[in-house]
């Protein structure tokens, strides 16, 4: 087209132009241009972040304008950390990003709600009674006004209320319940303290000030790995991600590093640029996949026979048939490879590993006088003889004179200090080669895990000595070292079955053998391990795997982790820079950790604090247990003998609690404060009394009753955690028994089934409705506060001051209020010290000072881990029952009950007497608490805590965290070195010298994100020259591991560890959960039913920064619950992608979308975790009420290995050790629904006025 | 405005004085008779039925109905910048109006507020609020239909609303809207809503929309638009 029309002829335009044409003058208004100008503009930049529970820990700018927050972008002032390591800055992602949204969204909470039901009954019995508890009580001890309120829950109702209403309400529940049944019946769950430590610490503070239970959440999320413990003796630790950038083999392994670790994904990025290989295994095509230079998809679950073949492969090419100077150096000086197993013989003739050799098996203890059991012995190859090295457990505790400070990693023998080498293998001066049977799992039948053909004995030739025990009597043993060899089946010339001399053979644990298990070609194994085998000797342990917690998820995880450890530690990457355990999930690290428990815990008022394994908690108070179909018998060794191992999930979770291993919640099914009070009036202290009477059967253990009133959970809090929402395994059994309200259990309990009832627990009726009250806090209204009585509005991000650190970077940075909490909102600390307040007004006429008495199990990283060398339970008349020692330790706690307040508010005592510490170490900390009453002033007022230092707000409590960390204030740094140096016998305090007078202050990191400083609290170092790498100090320092060798461990000796079959790693197979055949079939609709795997990995949209109610990331995803699944299994069911299915077993229903995609294999479907129900969630035409959450379908199982305790690193800890909330094994029903029902149109209670009451939780 | 004082005060959390000053508000409504016969006629009902409501049940019904989800937010720009980061300034703008006119925020609340927009609107000339009003007609009529078709009475106030500004051009679209989508549009329809207009080069005379939402609320712009100045940036 020609322009000869638009062209002017006689004129010319006014305007002028310039630039050649290229601009033209214009006389326009440009008022509008403000409207950008202003649009820019801000009054202040606040820093905050995002505390979910994401590990990016990611420092933010706020910006606001008038006093509400506008926008929010990446802060840039991270201190440069080491020369050549790209920056960690901008950090952030867009889940991040969209936070302001929350702020002003509608479905914030403005105000406290209460059901109105509830505040109805309160409101009557508080005028009729008077006295709140009195009130209180009348409401809960009367089975129609509880049912009244209980049975509401979830369906809406609710009213606002004031805090000066609520706030005396929950203090009633409190004081009535400690009252009447006892302060464990209270329960406190909130996840993940490291994001936002002082708001965690507010609610925990609290209960530990009353006798509450806080309970764990890392073991509950299933993300807390046993294997960590089980190795290590250490929970967790990790390389920073920075350390991705010093590696040459990258692995990533389950993790899906650039959808889950956005801000830190870059460190893997960039370093394929300096050559490093990156080797992905995962099932499906993730976004970690795309970035692989191989990809291995094993199928989901199999993880282990991976693991496994690639040991194979290392051991055959760098132990047996080639060498590795550095390898063989590092297993002999750094894992239990030396140490010497004894092997037991059977009846028939063959042997079985057994424990490790101990100082106190051979005559005259072997010259040990301390703690002999503890003791593990090795042949040294210098002179000859079986000596006692240092290091191991037995020299940590109790050495007195000349053998303190053997507590090390030293090549030394432990009483003449002479210099030894290790022998790896008995091999070259072996007495005979004996049989040994080792169990194989693989040929368990499952209907959807291949098997294969292989014996479940596997009898295989070991090299051995004969060595003469304490009694005169012969014993075979072998090393670690020499079992780990044959345990992976590998051929080593001695003859004998079930070995390989190559990796074509079918022998359990070859690249051919995993073939059939997993589906990966044997050329891949093969080239991938003896890639990343290779590149560790070169490097010296440059080899590194991420891994990701969907592992971790299985029933058998510990073998799919162990798998993976045993290659880091066969080639030598634990420790080194650039080498080892990645595992980024769940628990994020909480840096000043010592700081923070004397706070949070209030250990500076009450020791021991009460703490309880959650998954073992929720397990039997949400009644899962009465469901239960998967016996212990399908599970144990095929060496076991079944008559001793008799019992299922709860009975030995029953005979773990009372021999002292796993904690109680409650303790007793008596109050304690009453125990104490029988003890008085008896004339006996209360310690003895209660053994008295637990031995007479007159006292007993709440959970061997669990359907007992007088045993149940009765107040809960839930706090900065949606725990029905997200991690509430089995979601319909806690809605079902613990709240007692609608549900979608579709199952059949074992009294109705006539299954097989356990024997250490009393069988009733199914109690309904245990909790008496649910109070939440959330800025946000989740599925946990939909099923609340009681909702409190806290702060969001931007409206408190809070610390934040993580393990992904060494930085500590706050989160800090850029608004006054908007509308009736409070911060978690003002909250619980608002309720802290009318808790202590509530006491008088109730509760004085009294006497608690707290059952504390045997504790990791305290001289009580070496309680029980050998397992002896009390009540089958094995011991006598010693608390500490046989049962738990039983520990007289007095509470000043009216001075609650008091104490929340001020630092108590404690800390001047007893000092602080943590992991075994401890420290005088006089000069911290008066420098913090210089700080934060002296409290004035009369009372308990005159003269103590304050803490009133959450900047307060946050020095006081800071102030006594070894991690933020440089002296106790060095003290905490120097308490460390004393057991190892090695000067440490060099690694915090250059740094002891930093002191980092709230207003520091208010400034710019602060690094921490070295502290042996963690194993690894964070200074100018190495990134933090965990295990770090362990090489380097030679401070051993907190395990039974002192060492990192290939075997774990402990006798349920044997009866389980897990002392060396084995490939195990998913357990089959039962809970697709009873309903398949039975309730028809019309559409074709499939069964899939159930898997539920992070999505991209929620977690880990945001939650998914967040429109901005529903917008990017489906806007509502998504299950993907196949283009192969959605062809069979007739499903379209973006259908409407519904997914069910016994369990319950979830209704949802089909995402249909390549990405997923056949057989396998995935749901991302946490999809909130309350957002577009139609009904279910399984069960008539609205679909459930990921969590419907699950229904959680314990594994026994997991409850064992009083044995060095296998001891309880809190998020430490203990039961874990698996549900990977779960397989679902699959089918298109027919009807969409958004269970919107119920008919209205009345005409006139919509009454909310009669509608389930609502959609919107 | 008295009326536009009473529908405020009716629009707010139920509270013991509220119920108390029912009464006062019937003389009211009745002494200013603004409002045509028929809605004001439903108003009066409503504030009988009210009087004769149970405390508690209103208030589980208002937190059911305003306090759980955006559908019926009584946060207006809820509706005009969702979850956009323009809903930020758009509140600083509309304190600083308040602020013009001698108004300092004295509650915990957001200025865009719907009862707290009102008692702005109250206090000042009628035809300055009517014109203000007429700004948020559209979110004000979209209210009343998903009020109305959850047989919601609390559509009664949005009537009365509607019927001080007239209805807006598009009401009937965004009736038909209200009764069609489903619990939530925004989620319910995000395929439709976000859905890029499909490009025909040359053929289309207005261009590309970029992220163009065929939605019929449209964003009242209280911002000054560009080019022309509207009456309602004047009076801003």
């Amino acid at each position: 087209m020609s322009h000869f029309l638009d062209r002017l002829n006689f004129f010319k335009k006014v305007t002028d132009t310039f630039s050649g044409d290229h601009g033209i003058v214009t006389n326009e208004d440009r008022g509008w241009e403000d409207a950008y100008r202003a649009r820019w503009q801000h009054d202040k930049v606040v820093r905050s972040t995002h505390g979910v529970n994401c590990t990016g820990s990611c420092s933010w700018k706020i910006y606001v304008k008038n006093g509400l927050v506008t926008w929010e972008t990446q802060q840039t002032d991270y201190p440069r950390t080491r020369d050549d390591l790209p920056n960690h800055e901008p950090r952030g992602c867009p889940r991040g990003a969209s936070y302001s949204w929350y702020l002003y969204s509608a479905n914030r909470v403005k105000y406290p709600l209460v059901r109105g039901r509830l505040l109805k009954l309160w409101r009557a019995a508080l005028a009729e009674k008077k006295d709140p508890v009195d009130a209180w009580a009348s409401i809960v001890e009367d089975p129609t006004k509880a049912s009244e309120y209980k049975t509401q829950r979830g369906l809406g109702g609710f009213v606002r209320a004031t805090w000066e209403e609520v706030n005396p309400l929950i203090a009633a529940a409190n004081v009535y319940t400690t009252k009447k049944y006892g302060p464990d019946r209270i329960y406190g769950f909130s996840p993940i303290p490291a994001m936002s430590m002082v708001s965690y610490a507010a609610g925990s503070r609290y209960l530990s000030l009353i006798g509450g239970a806080c309970g764990s959440f890392y073991d509950w999320y299933c993300d807390l790995p046993p294997a960590s413990p089980m190795v290590w003796g250490e929970q967790t630790d990790v390389p920073e991600s920075a350390d991705w950038y010093n590696s040459s083999f990258l692995m990533m392994w389950g993790s899906n590093v650039p959808q889950t670790r956005t801000p830190d994904a870059h460190f893997m990025t960039e370093v394929r640029y300096k050559g490093t290989k990156i080797v992905t295994v995962c099932p499906d095509y993730s976004e970690a996949s795309k970035f692989a230079d191989i990809w291995l998809h094993p199928k989901q679950g199999t993880d282990a026979a991976v693991a496994m073949a690639m040991g194979h492969v290392i051991l055959r090419e760098f132990y047996l048939d080639g060498k590795s100077e550095y390898f063989t150096e590092y297993v002999r000086t750094k894992t239990d490879f030396p140490m010497l197993v004894r092997l037991d013989q059977r009846a028939d003739g063959n042997y079985v590993n057994g424990r490790f050799l101990r100082a106190s098996d051979l005559a005259d203890s072997a010259g040990q006088a301390n703690n002999p059991d503890w003791k593990t012995l090795a042949f040294d190859e210098k002179s000859g003889h079986l000596i006692v090295p240092n290091g191991s457990i037995g020299f940590r505790w109790g050495e007195k004179d000349g053998m303190v400070g053997k507590w090390n990693l030293e090549a030394k023998e432990s009483l003449s200090g002479a210099e030894t080498q290790l022998r790896l293998s008995v091999n070259d001066i072996k007495d005979e080669v004996a049989p040994v049977a080792f169990p194989y799992f693989g040929s368990t039948k499952h209907p959807h895990f291949a098997c294969t053909e292989h014996d479940a004995i596997q009898v295989r030739n070991v090299p051995v000595k004969k060595i003469k025990l304490a009694d005169g009597s012969e014993a075979l043993v072998a090393t670690v070292y020499d079992l780990t060899l044959v345990q992976y089946g590998l051929d080593r010339g001695l003859g004998g079955a079930n070995v390989a001399k190559t990796y074509d053979d079918n022998v359990p644990y070859t690249p051919a053998w995993q073939e059939k298990v997993t589906g990966v070609p044997r050329a891949q194994i093969i080239t991938v391990a003896r890639q990343f085998a290779e590149n560790a000797d070169k490097t010296h342990g440059k080899s590194m795997v991420i891994i990701g917690a969907a592992m971790n998820h299985w029933y058998h995880m510990d073998m799919n982790y162990r798998g993976v450890i045993n290659l880091l530690m066969m080639c030598g990457c634990v420790g080194q820079s650039g080498g080892g355990w990645s595992h980024y999930v769940g628990q994020e690290k909480l840096r000043p950790q010592t700081g923070w428990t004397a706070l949070a815990f209030a250990l500076d008022w009450h020791r021991p604090p009460r703490h309880m394994n959650s998954t073992s908690f929720w397990y039997i108070h949400t009644s899962q247990w009465r469901h239960e179909k998967l016996t212990m018998r399908e599970i144990l060794s095929p060496l076991a003998d079944l008559q001793q191992w008799q019992g299922s999930q709860i009975d030995y979770n029953v005979r773990s609690a009372r021999m002292g291993w796993l904690p109680t919640a409650p303790h007793f099914n008596a109050n304690p404060l009453e125990i104490t009070k029988a003890a008085a009036a008896a004339g006996e202290e209360p310690a003895p009394h209660i053994v008295k009477k637990l031995k007479a059967g007159k006292l007993g253990f709440a959970f061997e009753d669990p359907d007992n009133p007088v045993n149940f959970p009765r107040n809960l809090f839930v706090w900065r955690s949606n725990l029905l929402g997200s991690s509430g395994k089995g979601h319909e059994y806690f809605l079902k028994y613990l709240l007692g309200t609608t549900h979608g259990v579709q199952g059949k309990d074992l009294g109705e089934e006539g299954g097989e009832k356990p024997s250490e627990v009393q069988w009733r009726e199914a109690a309904q409705g245990k909790l008496d009250l649910l109070v939440t806090l959330d800025f946000r209204m989740s599925t946990t506060c939909m099923y609340s009585d009681i909702v409190l509005p806290t702060a969001t991000w931007y409206e408190k001051n809070d610390l934040n650190t993580s393990d992904m970077h060494p930085f500590i940075h706050p989160l800090s209020a850029a608004v006054d909490p908007a509308w009736e909102s409070r911060t978690d600390w003002d909250i619980f010290k608002g309720l802290a307040k009318a808790f202590s007004e509530t006491c008088p006429g109730h509760l004085g000072v009294e006497k608690d008495i707290v059952a504390l199990p045997t504790l990791h990283d305290t001289p009580n881990e070496l309680a029980m060398p050998d397992v002896k339970d009390w009540k089958k008349g094995e011991c006598d029952l010693i608390p500490g020692k046989t049962a738990p330790s039983l520990v007289v706690v007095e509470r000043d009950y009216p001075s609650t307040y008091k104490k929340f508010t001020s630092v108590g005592p404690l800390l001047d007497k007893l000092g602080n510490g943590g992991k075994g170490i401890g420290w005088n900390t006089e000069h911290e608490v008066e420098a913090l009453a210089a700080l934060n002033y002296t409290v004035l007022e009369e009372g308990v805590s005159k003269g103590r230092p304050r803490i009133d707000s959450d900047i307060d409590a946050a020095e006081m965290i800071m102030m006594l960390a070894p991690e933020t204030n440089g002296h106790v740094a060095v003290k905490a070195w120097a308490a460390l140096s004393k057991i190892t016998g090695r000067d440490h305090s060099h690694l915090a010298l250059p740094k002891e007078h930093e002191k980092i202050r709230f207003r520091d990191i208010v400034a710019q994100p602060r690094k921490i400083i070295s502290s042996p609290t963690w194993s690894g170092l964070e200074d100018e020259k190495v990134s933090y790498n965990a295990g770090y100090t362990n090489v380097h320092e030679l401070i051993p591991w907190r395990t039974v060798t002192g060492r990192q461990q290939f075997y774990q000796d402990h006798a349920w560890m044997l009866g389980f079959g897990e002392a060396l790693c084995a490939y195990r197979p998913p357990v089959d959960m039962k809970t697709v055949e009873p309903i398949i079939g039975q309730k028809p609709n019309g559409n074709k039913e499939i069964v899939l795997n159930f898997i539920t990995p992070h999505q991209k949209w929620g977690i880990h920064s945001t939650y998914t109610d967040n429109l901005l990331m529903l917008t990017l995803s489906r806007g509502g619950p998504i299950i993907w699944m196949s283009e192969v299994d959605a062809k069979k069911a007739g499903i379209e992608d973006n259908d409407w299915i519904e997914a069910y077993n016994i369990n319950g229903a979830i209704a949802a979308r089909a995402v249909v995609s390549q990405r997923v294999p056949e057989g396998m479907s995935m749901m991302y975790h946490a999809q909130e129900k309350i957002v577009n969630t139609p009904g279910s035409e399984i069960t008539g009420t609205r679909g459930g959450i990921h969590n419907s379908v699950t229904r959680t199982v314990l594994k026994p290995t997991h409850m064992i305790g009083s044995y060095a690193q296998q001891s309880y800890g809190f998020n430490y050790y203990g039961t874990v909330g698996c549900n990977r094994d779960e397989f679902i029903i699959v089918r298109k629904m027919a009807k969409i029902d958004w269970l919107d149109d119920e008919p209205s209670a009345e005409a006139e006025t919509v009454s909310a009451t009669s509608t389930p939780v609502e959609a919107h | 405005m008295k009326t536009l004082k009473v529908l405020s005060a009716l629009l707010c959390y139920p509270q013991p004085e509220i119920q108390a000053a029912l009464p006062e508000m019937a003389e009211a409504l009745a002494q200013e008779a603004v409002l045509p016969e028929t809605e004001r006629a439903a108003l009066q009902a409503l504030i009988q039925r009210l009087a004769r409501t149970e405390l508690m049940e209103w208030q589980e019904q208002y937190v059911a109905t305003f306090d759980r989800g955006r559908a019926l937010s009584l946060h207006l720009f809820e509706h005009i910048h969702g979850e956009s980061r323009d809903r930020g300034q758009a509140m600083v703008n509309l304190l600083e109006v308040y602020r013009k006119h001698g108004f300092e925020l004295d509650a915990r609340e957001l200025p865009d507020y719907l009862p707290l927009f009102l008692e702005y609107l109250a206090q000042r000339p009628t035809e300055e609020a009517l014109e203000l009003l007429a700004e948020i007609a559209h979110v004000i009529t979209l209210l009343g239909a998903r009020l109305a078709k959850r047989n919601n009475d609390y559509h009664v106030l949005f009537d009365a609303l509607t019927a001080l500004v007239g209805e807006s051009e598009d009401s009937a679209d965004i009736r038909q809207q209200a009764a069609t989508e489903g619990p939530d549009q925004a989620i319910v329809n995000m395929d439709k809503i976000w859905e890029e207009e499909v490009v025909t080069f040359l053929g289309n005379q207005e261009g590309c929309a970029t992220g163009g939402k065929p939605s019929t609320v449209q964003p009242v712009q209280w911002l000054p638009r560009s080019g022309a100045t509207p009456h309602a940036a004047r009076s801003l």
